[in-house]
């Protein structure tokens, strides 16, 4: 089985976010990029279905974006056993999941992928959408939130995660894309010799054109935080008169 | 004077050859094994190691120390017995052959002034430990076992045969039988002592002698990312092998079951059991393969468990070095990949900001001043200062420098300062570990001297960064630079409060280090109502962080954390004084909800704290 994990860079939780001199886009000079989280999860269900199909599986880790922010993110998954990296080059900041999509589906089409793993989300602009787009772009069945897989023969059962404690079990043919929610297995730490093993494996540079975005980031800016804190006091029925004042003609919410 | 005949000393020569091949056979089995392992044992520093067998296996020190004072004691009295009636066994043998080494006045002289007494005291011995092991039946002894109870009875009915054919009690064939009984025990012994625990008699001088000096003392994995791949496969395989040290430990354990305890892991209620897990489930796997390749047969959980706080080591009477979650975890993690996804946030941290907690930048680091080169110390924060992971860290902190200013000594912190890589090499990862470690070494051998207040720090610059590099700089603890400045009357404290104060030694310091005095002086010039808790100095029980085990997310199992910080509130102190970062957060973590309904919280305070505040 030829499987492929779609892996995003992302900047770190701890990172300081800065909005750069565009005003549309953060300083990725001072941010430390690493593994979107749920891709890391995604790639560890890979590697457990290539262990468990058989050795002439694959698994191939593909990412899309800037080397400098990316070169980790595939040593990463090479290190943990993926067999080969494919870096799809893109310069200009696409943030568009289906403009995204459209990249992912044109330079992995010729590799008939019998299975496109990816993240549920990117925890940067959590749109979700990507693993689903490609699936349609590719004709492909297509599944979200995936909280455990089984394969079998030629299909994949696939345990979907619903609302407030309800789940979902579907059965998806080959060649399908499935998006991995977070907490599904316990990902492998990289071994040395996977480490080490990693430079020795095969990484395709493909070049992306990416045609113009459907939708675009216009302004960006960092919520302002403020403390203010009000004490109300009287009896119950002027602390909800109050209290209604407030939320109806001061913040506005009801 | 009893006569053998032709076929009598043909029957006993066999019978001692076949006893001593047997036993010898068994040894060099095992000792071949034991020149398989890592690195050579070293002999340096001879006077000292010849001092530590003197006090370790004629004194006793350590089998009598703790709460096994009285079996310690029995022990002895069956020691120095079988040591009294070395030149007894081989008149005994002798004389057979016609061959005595005892004239018959010396033999008299040596029964009543040796060989009486001993029979006796060594009798009250073995009786006494007898009853300790199957009547009281401590539970770290383990299950009953069947070549103790068989020790015993030879032991007794050695003493009684002895006295027996000494004292002329018996004549013709009875007395012929009592001498036969007693050489048949006596090569019963050769039969039995290799293969049971009962080799401890034979190897435990020579392992107390070999014991390296470092506590604990794990090999370097020094690892070259442009190895090639058979490199790469040696050194991989090397990971799975025990050192001649730990292999001759193996063999040499005598499975008393100290280690497991005194193992804080165990105390609190997890599975690790040092003495199984880290000792005994090798054993047998060494004897079967022939080889020392079976670190993977160490529980993985176990290991995991594991403090690091060396108490298993330091209270072992055979001398091992009983810790082996540095071999196990670097064996999970550089060979397998396998490490508990707590630790891999924190690994990635580490890799990716140079700190634990994943931070970009430090306010108590921008808030002191930069190092430079006309300062005498650079102050090293660590991450735990650095990163406030407990924020009333921070006032020990100033606190500390307060004493530095008051004392005139200049310092300063380095703005590229990298975790010591403490958590990665305790976790096993010795790739991320020498990340830390290769730039931590450029930066720090441009400079002289380094006081840190954390001891996990002082631990790794000083001592572990050695295996790997030359290091040109000098560490030292800020309790060592507090009681220095006193000691040279560079501060002056005026003891304020009368308040109950105590200290709980970290392990690092205290065993890693041997360091238990510089904190106790600085503590009891400003409080002179200092009392010492029961487990204290090198024995003392670690606060449950080590070993990385700070960053291990409580899963409701096991409550090693909890342990220490419930003795010190029995303790009824007011305060309790830590020389430890680490340490100081665990107890703030333990004492307030430990802290009885009504009752005061006890105060936790570092040694720089409890010394700035007397300052005059």
């Amino acid at each position: 089985m030829k499987i492929a994990v779609l892996t995003k860079a992302i900047p770190s939780y701890e990172s300081s976010i800065r909005v750069d001199n565009s005003g549309s886009w953060i300083d990725e000079s001072v941010v430390n990029y690493v593994v979107n989280e749920s891709d890391s999860y995604a790639l560890e269900e890979a590697l457990q279905i290539k262990e468990q199909v058989g050795d002439d599986s694959e698994v191939v880790v593909v990412t899309l974006g800037s080397e400098a922010n990316t070169s980790k993110v595939i040593k990463d998954g090479l290190a943990k056993g993926a067999d080969r990296g494919i870096f799809i080059k893109n310069d200009s900041n696409t943030t568009d999941p289906l403009t995204v999509a459209k990249i992912f589906a044109e330079n992995l089409k010729s590799e008939n992928f019998d299975l496109v793993l990816s993240g549920l989300q990117s925890d940067d602009l959590g749109s979700g959408q990507t693993g689903v787009l490609i699936g349609e772009l590719l004709e492909m069945s297509t599944a979200t939130l995936a909280i455990e897989t089984q394969v079998e023969g030629d299909k994949i059962k696939v345990k979907r995660e619903l609302e407030s404690g309800w789940f979902q079990w579907v059965t998806l043919p080959f060649p399908s894309s499935i998006s991995i929610q977070s907490g599904i297995n316990e990902p492998r730490y990289p071994s040395l010799k996977g480490i080490m093993g990693a430079k020795r494996k095969e990484l395709n540079t493909l070049e992306s054109t990416p045609e113009a975005q459907n939708q675009s980031f216009v302004n960006l800016f960092i919520p302002k935080n403020e403390k203010v804190t009000e004490k109300i006091v009287g009896d119950s029925d002027t602390i909800v008169a109050k209290l209604m004042d407030i939320l109806k003609n001061r913040l506005k919410v009801i | 004077m009893l006569q053998f005949s032709i076929v009598e000393q043909v029957i006993l020569a066999v019978f001692l050859l076949s006893g001593i091949t047997f036993f010898l056979y068994h040894l060099l089995l095992r000792l071949k094994i034991v020149l398989k392992g890592k690195s050579d044992f070293s002999v340096d520093e001879l006077p000292k190691r010849i001092v530590r067998v003197f006090d370790e296996v004629i004194l006793h020190k350590k089998v009598t120390s703790g709460n096994r004072k009285s079996a310690g004691i029995l022990h002895a009295l069956v020691m120095y017995g079988f040591i009294f009636f070395g030149l007894i066994t081989i008149n005994h043998f002798g004389m057979a052959f016609g061959f005595p080494i005892f004239s018959e006045s010396f033999r008299h002289t040596y029964f009543l002034i040796f060989g009486a007494p001993w029979a006796i005291l060594c009798t009250i011995g073995i009786l006494g430990l007898a009853y300790r092991r199957f009547v009281i039946k401590p539970e770290a002894l383990g299950k009953f076992s069947s070549t103790s109870a068989l020790v015993s009875v030879f032991i007794v009915t050695l003493m009684i045969t002895y006295l027996i054919d000494e004292l002329h009690i018996l004549s013709g064939v009875a007395e012929k039988f009592n001498w036969w009984l007693h050489s048949g025990v006596i090569g019963g012994f050769l039969f039995l002592i290799p293969q049971s625990k009962h080799m401890h008699l034979v190897l435990s001088p020579f392992n107390i002698f070999l014991r390296p000096f470092e506590v604990p003392n794990h090999g370097a994995i020094p690892i070259d990312m442009e190895a090639s791949e058979e490199e790469l496969d040696n050194l991989l395989l090397d990971l799975s092998r025990l050192s001649k040290d730990q292999a001759l430990d193996i063999f040499t354990c005598v499975e008393c079951g100290r280690c497991t305890e005194v193992c804080p892991a165990n105390r609190g209620g997890g599975i690790l059991d040092p003495k199984y897990h880290f000792i005994l489930d090798l054993k047998n796997p060494m004897l079967e393969s022939g080889d020392v390749n079976v670190v993977d047969k160490i529980n993985v959980e176990a290991g995991w468990e594991c403090t690091t706080c060396q108490a298993c080591t330091e209270v072992c009477p055979v001398g091992n070095h009983v810790e082996k979650a540095d071999e196990i975890r670097s064996f999970q993690v550089l060979a397998e990949g396998d490490v508990p996804q707590e630790y891999q946030k924190l690994l990635r941290n580490l890799q990716e900001t140079g700190n634990t907690e994943g931070s970009s930048s430090s306010d108590l680091l921008n808030e002191l001043p930069v190092y430079t080169a006309d300062k005498e110390l650079v102050l090293w924060l660590g991450c735990f200062a650095k990163h406030a992971m407990d924020p009333n860290f921070v006032s020990s902190v100033r606190n500390f420098v307060k004493i530095l200013e008051s004392a005139g000594v200049t310092y300063g912190v380095l703005s590229n300062e990298q975790c010591s890589g403490d958590p990665a090499n305790k976790l096993g990862d010795k790739l991320t570990y020498q990340l830390l470690m290769d730039q931590n070494v450029e930066e720090l051998n441009k400079v002289k001297n380094v006081t840190t207040m954390c001891p996990h720090c002082v631990v790794n610059l000083q001592k572990e960064y050695k295996k790997y590099h030359e290091i040109k700089y000098e560490v030292k603890h800020h309790t060592q630079v507090i009681s220095d400045l006193l000691e040279e009357g560079r501060i002056n404290i005026n003891p304020g409060s009368l308040e109950k104060v105590t200290y709980h030694d970290p392990c690092n310091l205290s065993r890693t280090l041997d360091e238990v005095s510089a904190p106790r002086n600085a503590i009891k010039a400003a409080a002179p109502e200092f009392f010492e808790l029961d487990e204290s100095g090198k024995d003392t029980l670690c606060c449950g962080a080590g070993g990385a085990l700070w960053w291990k997310k409580d899963s409701g199992e096991g409550r090693t954390h909890l342990l220490r910080a419930e003795q010190v509130i029995e303790s009824k102190t007011d305060t309790v004084v830590t020389g430890c970062n680490f340490c100081y957060g665990m107890m703030n973590q333990g004492i307030g909800p430990l802290t009885p309904d009504g009752q005061e919280e006890i105060k936790v305070k570092d040694v720089a704290d409890i010394v700035a505040e007397n300052l005059s």
